[in-house]
C-alpha cells in the first residue's frame, strides 16, 4: 500500500462469485430448448447480503432463478428479480459463446467498459438514486460445453476506477466510532430497516445520526433533506467481506457515485455487516475517505476506466467446473446400476466381489434367445464387458423370443444378430463395452472344400483369439457340433466355460470342468518328440488330486457330427417352450456368479442340492453345481455331477495334447472326418464292444436319468 | 389407533406433515446453535381453484451448514489448472488488477451442505437429502464429502450401520442429490419406539415424536447432533 499524502490508499476487497449447480442446469437447458446457437447477451441477476459472519465472506452468488425462466408458457423474467433480505438482488448480464475458441476470442475489454458505461449513465441519469443496486451490475463471459458437461465462465465486477485513487483517512470497528447510545439506535435503525420487506433489499443507503444519539436510515435519494449541522451522515451499504482492515467492493462505485453527483472530497462511509441476522457494529467498519476528482468526471461522455475480472486464485484465467457426474445421462445410468448391486452387497451380500463383475470380459458364442437373454443377465449383474458372436441374421420370429431385438432390426433382410445386439444393450445401458463379432463356427461334420479351407482356418484362429482375451465363455448355440470346437479351445486353456443347452421342454446349464492340463503351455512351440514330456504334465485329476469335472461332451458316446441334415423340416428348427430360454439363461448367469465368488473358481468341486450339503452353506450365495437340468413338464429341476471322460473327444488329454501339437491341422481334420475324433479317443473301440448291449443313443440332449459311463 | 406393537415403523404423508412442522418449531426454539428449518410447500396441482382439494406436499429445509473448518488455501503453490482450461492470452495494457485492489494471499476454501427432510411414498418414511458445495458453488462429491462428515462412511456404529448414502434424483427438484437410503428406516424406527422405554408411549405422542427420534439418529450421521434438551422435551 503506498502512504500518500496524509492516508494509504483505499484498497477494496474484490467481490467473490459463486455460482449454484442450479443455475448451470437451467443454462443448459435454456440452451438447449430456446436458444439454441444464438448467442446474444443474456440478462441475470446476482444475489448476495451482507457479510453474516465474522471469518468468512460472503458471495455473489448465482443461482437457478439468477436466468430467465426456462418453460415455453412464461414469458423471460426481466433480469431484475425481487429479491429479500438474503438475496439482495444485483442486475448483469451474461455472454455465453457457442464455442471454446469465441469464448477465448471475446473482448474481454471492451465489454468491461460497456458494462462500466452503462453504471456510469445510471450515475449521472439518477437511476441510481431509483434503484441503487445498479452500481453492482456485474459481467459474467461463458461457455457451456453441453458435450462434457463441463462450463467455463469468468466474472468481471465492474468498479469505476478513480485517478488518484482514494486514500483512507481512518478505518476502525463502527462500535469504536460511535457512542454507545448512538450505535445501539444505529443496531436498531438498520435491523429495522433489514427486516421490512420493502427495504431489505436495498444495499446503498444513508445512516443519520442526530445529536440526540437518535439514528434513522434513509434512501439515498433522501440525501439533500439530511443536510442538518449536527448530524453525522455515513454513507452505506451492505458489504459482503468480513475484513477488518478493507471494505468491499461496492464501496469503489459508490464513492464513484458520490463524488460525481454530489462532488464530496470526504466521504464517510459505514461497511454494513451483521451477524446471525443482526447488525453487528463491531464487524461493521466505519471509515474516511478522501477523493480527489480529475477534471474527466465533470464531464459525462468521458467514461472512466474500469477494473473487475475476477483472479481465479491469483491468476487472471477463467474458472471451469465440470458436472458431467450429476448431469451427463450415461453417467448417471452408471451410477444408479452401481448403486443397485452397492445396495445387494449392503444389504443382502456383503461379501459381492463388484470389481471382479466389473472387469471380466465374457464371450457368448450365439446370439439368439439364448444369447440374448444371458447378456442382458450379464449386465443385470454389473458386467460390462460382453463380446457376441453369431453369423446369422435378424429374422421377422426373432424378436419374439430373442429379447434385444426388435422389429426394426427385421427390415431388409435383417441386420446381422452380433452387430444389433451390440446396438441393443449399448441403449439399454450406454457404459457397456459390447461388441459384436460376425463370424460362423466350425462345426465337425460339416466338411469343407478345399477352397473354403483358408477362410474355416482363419475362423477357427480367430475364434481362438477371441477365447484367448475373454475370461468367461458361454456356449449358446443351437447345435451340439458348434460346441465342439470352443469346448476343446477353452479346455486347451483353462477358460470359464458354461454350456445351456435346449431340448424342447428341458435344458440342461452346466458349467464345465478345467482342461486336462493345469498350465497353459506355449502353444507356438512344436515339439513333435515332446509328447513324452507333455504326457508328465497332463492330469487327469486337479491339482487336489481329485478327478476333474467333465464338459459338455465327457458323457457322449458319439462324437459331434451333422445333426441338421437328414431330417425332417419341423425338426430342423429348433422348437422349444419359450419360457426354457429365460430360466436356463439365468441360471447360467448365476452359476458363472458362483463360480467367480467361489475361492477355487473353474476348479471347485461340484455340489448338489440335497439336504446334506457339508460345507456349502459356508458360501453367500449357496451351492455350486456342475450340472442343473430342469424339465418343464415336472416343473423340476436337478443337480448332477459328471466328471472328465479319458475319451471325451472335446477335453480329454488325448485330444487336448493332439491339438497343442498339431494345432489347426488337427482341428481341420476333426471337421472333415467326425469318425476321426472316435477313433483317437478310442470310442469306437468303446462302440465295438457295447454292440452286444441294445443302447439308446439321444443325440439331442442327455435323458436325465442317465448315469456317466464308467470306462 | 394402532398400538405400537403392531405397528410397522412408518407414518402417513399427513403425520409426516404434522411431525415436521412440529420438528421446525422445537429445533428454532431449542437448537441455536443452527439457523431454522424451513418447510417448503410444493403444491401438487397447483392449477386447482379451491386449494382444499390438494394435499399439501412439501420438504423441510436447512441450507448453507458449513460442514468444513475453514483452512488455507496458499495461492502461491496452486500449479495445477483445471482440465481444459487456457492461459487466456491477457494484453499488457489490460489493467485487471489496480493500486486500489486488495489482492489476498490466502483463500479460504469453505464445504457447505443443503439438507432437505423429503417424505419417501414408496417407503413411508421420511427420508434426508442432501448436497455438498464448495463456496464457488462447486458440488462436492461423495468422497469429498465424506471425508468432513467421516459418520457417513463409517459402519461401526449402531446409527451408521442404517446408513447408505445413494446418488438419486431430488423428487422435487429434479435434480441428482446424496441421500440416505431409507430402506432400513421403519425397522429401527420400531426398534427406537420399542426397545428401551418402559413406559409405552400412546401414539399420538409417538408420531409427534416421530420425526425428532428418526432425526436423532439419522443426524449423527451428517453431523448435525440434537442437543439433548430437544430430546427431553416433551410439551
Amino acid at each position: 500500500m503506498a502512504k500518500e499524502g496524509s492516508g494509504s490508499i483505499l484498497q477494496f476487497a474484490p467481490f467473490q462469485s459463486s455460482v449454484d449447480e442450479g443455475f448451470w442446469h437451467r443454462l443448459s437447458s435454456l440452451k438447449l430448448n430456446k436458444f439454441g446457437i444464438d448467442d446474444s447477451p443474456i440478462p441475470i441477476s446476482g444475489f448476495f447480503a451482507p457479510c453474516s459472519h465474522p471469518q468468512v465472506s460472503n458471495y455473489l452468488t448465482l443461482l437457478a432463478e439468477s436466468l430467465p425462466s426456462d418453460s415455453n408458457e412464461e414469458s423471460s423474467i426481466p433480469a431484475f428479480n425481487r429479491g429479500n433480505r438474503n438475496r439482495c438482488s444485483v442486475p448483469g448480464i451474461l455472454y455465453n459463446t457457442n464455442t471454446m475458441e469465441s469464448f477465448h476470442g471475446l473482448d474481454k475489454q471492451g465489454l468491461l467498459k460497456a458494462e462500466a458505461k452503462k453504471i456510469w449513465e445510471d450515475i449521472h441519469s439518477g437511476k441510481v438514486l431509483e434503484d441503487s443496486a445498479v452500481l453492482s451490475r456485474f459481467l459474467l463471459i461463458s461457455f457451456a460445453d453441453l458435450k462434457k458437461w463441463s462450463f467455463h465462465y469468468w466474472f468481471a465486477f465492474p468498479a469505476l476506477i478513480l485517478d488518484p485513487p482514494a486514500t483512507l483517512v481512518d478505518l476502525r470497528p463502527a462500535s469504536q466510532w460511535f457512542t454507545l447510545e448512538e450505535a445501539e439506535s444505529v443496531s436498531t435503525a438498520c435491523n429495522e430497516w433489514r427486516n421490512s420487506s420493502v427495504t431489505a433489499d436495498v444495499p446503498f443507503i444513508l445512516v443519520s445520526v442526530g445529536s440526540d444519539s437518535r439514528a434513522a436510515v434513509r434512501h439515498l435519494k433522501d440525501w439533500e433533506t439530511c443536510q442538518d449541522d449536527g448530524q453525522k451522515l455515513l454513507f452505506a451499504f451492505y458489504d459482503p467481506c468480513h475484513l477488518p482492515n478493507n471494505p468491499g467492493w461496492a464501496l469503489r462505485n459508490f464513492l464513484a457515485f458520490i463524488c460525481a453527483r454530489w462532488n464530496l472530497k470526504t466521504v464517510h462511509f459505514l461497511c454494513y455487516r451483521e451477524n446471525r441476522g443482526f447488525a453487528d457494529l463491531s464487524l461493521s467498519l466505519v471509515g474516511e475517505a478522501l477523493i480527489t476528482i480529475s477534471q474527466g468526471w465533470r464531464e459525462h461522455q468521458c467514461v472512466p476506466n474500469a477494473v473487475g475480472w475476477e483472479l481465479n486464485k491469483g491468476r487472471k484465467v477463467p474458472r471451469c467446473i465440470n458436472l458431467a457426474k450429476s448431469m451427463d445421462p450415461t453417467r448417471l445410468a452408471i451410477s444408479a446400476a452401481d448403486l443397485n448391486l452397492k445396495l445387494m452387497r449392503w444389504r443382502a451380500l456383503p461379501s459381492l466381489n463388484l470389481d471382479i463383475l466389473f472387469s471380466i470380459k465374457c464371450l457368448l458364442l450365439g446370439a439368439g434367445t439364448l444369447g440374448c437373454q444371458v447378456a442382458r443377465m450379464l449386465m443385470a449383474w454389473g458386467v460390462r464387458k460382453i463380446t457376441l458372436v453369431d453369423n446369422g441374421r435378424v429374422a421377422m420370429s426373432n424378436p419374439l423370443r430373442q429379447s434385444l431385438y426388435t422389429l426394426d432390426d427385421c427390415l431388409s433382410g435383417g441386420d446381422f444378430k452380433a452387430t444389433a445386439a451390440v446396438r441393443s444393450l449399448q441403449r439399454i445401458f450406454p457404459a457397456v463395452v459390447a461388441e459384436g463379432v460376425v463370424m460362423a463356427i466350425p462345426m465337425p461334420g460339416h466338411p469343407v472344400s478345399s477352397q473354403e479351407e483358408n477362410s474355416v482356418l482363419e475362423d477357427c484362429r480367430r475364434l481362438n483369439d477371441l477365447i484367448g482375451s475373454h475370461d468367461v465363455i458361454f456356449l449358446l448355440t443351437d447345435t451340439r457340433e458348434s460346441r465342439w470346437l470352443p469346448t476343446l479351445l477353452c479346455a486347451n486353456t483353462n477358460k470359464i466355460t458354461i454350456t445351456a443347452a435346449l431340448g424342447f421342454d428341458s435344458f440342461l446349464v452346466m458349467r464345465h470342468g478345467p482342461g486336462p492340463f493345469n498350465s497353459t503351455p506355449d502353444l507356438k512351440v512344436e515339439m513333435p518328440n515332446s509328447l513324452s514330456a507333455v504326457m508328465d504334465n497332463l492330469a487327469l485329476t486337479n491339482t487336489d488330486g481329485k478327478q476333474r469335472l467333465g464338459c459338455y461332451f465327457c458323457n457322449d458316446v458319439v462324437a459331434p457330427t451333422d445333426s441338421t441334415s437328414n431330417r425332417t423340416l419341423d425338426q430342423q428348427c429348433t422348437v422349444t417352450r419359450p419360457g426354457l430360454a429365460p430360466i436356463a439363461s439365468a441360471l447360467a448367469v448365476e452359476l458363472l456368479v458362483g463360480i467367480l465368488h467361489h475361492p477355487y473358481g473353474i476348479f471347485a468341486e461340484a455340489e448338489i442340492a440335497n439336504s446334506n450339503n457339508g460345507g456349502s452353506s459356508e458360501l453367500p450365495l449357496g451351492i455350486l453345481p456342475h450340472q442343473i437340468r430342469g424339465s418343464l413338464p415336472h416343473f423340476q429341476q436337478m443337480t448332477l455331477v459328471g466328471h472328465s471322460s479319458n475319451s471325451c473327444t472335446a477335453c480329454c488329454c488325448t485330444v487336448v495334447s493332439e491339438y497343442r501339437k498339431r494345432g489347426m491341422q488337427f482341428i481341420l481334420q476333426a471337421i472333415n472326418h467326425p469318425t476321426f475324433l472316435e477313433d483317437l479317443t478310442g470310442l469306437t473301440e468303446l462302440m465295438r464292444s457295447a454292440n452286444t448291449f441294445q443302447l439308446d443313443w439321444d443325440d439331442e440332449i442327455e435323458d436325465a436319468d442317465d448315469e456317466c459311463i464308467e470306462l | 389407533m394402532m398400538d405400537v406393537f403392531n405397528w410397522d415403523g412408518t407414518v402417513s404423508a399427513k403425520d409426516f406433515r404434522i411431525g415436521a412442522l412440529s420438528f421446525a418449531q422445537k429445533w428454532e426454539s431449542l437448537n441455536s446453535a443452527f439457523p431454522p428449518w424451513s418447510w417448503v410447500p410444493c403444491p401438487k396441482h397447483p392449477w386447482l381453484a379451491s386449494p382444499e382439494l390438494f394435499q399439501e406436499e412439501g420438504y423441510l429445509s436447512l441450507e448453507n451448514i458449513c460442514i468444513s473448518r475453514p483452512y488455507e488455501v496458499d495461492i502461491d503453490q496452486n500449479s495445477q489448472t483445471d482440465p481444459g482450461e487456457e492461459e487466456t492470452s491477457c494484453s499488457e495494457k489490460e489493467d485487471d488488477i489496480d493500486d486500489a485492489t486488495l489482492v489476498q494471499s490466502n483463500h479460504h476454501e469453505l464445504h457447505y451442505c443443503d439438507f432437505h427432510i423429503v417424505y419417501s411414498y414408496t417407503f413411508r418414511v421420511p427420508v434426508l437429502y442432501l448436497r455438498a458445495y464448495c463456496s464457488d458453488g462447486r458440488p462436492l462429491l461423495l468422497d469429498e464429502i465424506e471425508k468432513e462428515l467421516p459418520a457417513c462412511s463409517s459402519k461401526e456404529s449402531p446409527e451408521t450401520k442404517w446408513a447408505f448414502i445413494t446418488q438419486e434424483e431430488h423428487p422435487y427438484l429434479k435434480r441428482p442429490w446424496y441421500k440416505l437410503h431409507p430402506c432400513g428406516t421403519s425397522e429401527f424406527m420400531k426398534l427406537l419406539f420399542l426397545g428401551g422405554d418402559t413406559g409405552q408411549p400412546k401414539l399420538e405422542v409417538v408420531l409427534e415424536l416421530y420425526l425428532l427420534s428418526w432425526f436423532s439418529a439419522v443426524g449423527q450421521v451428517v453431523g448435525l447432533r440434537i442437543p439433548c434438551k430437544m430430546l427431553n422435551d416433551r410439551r
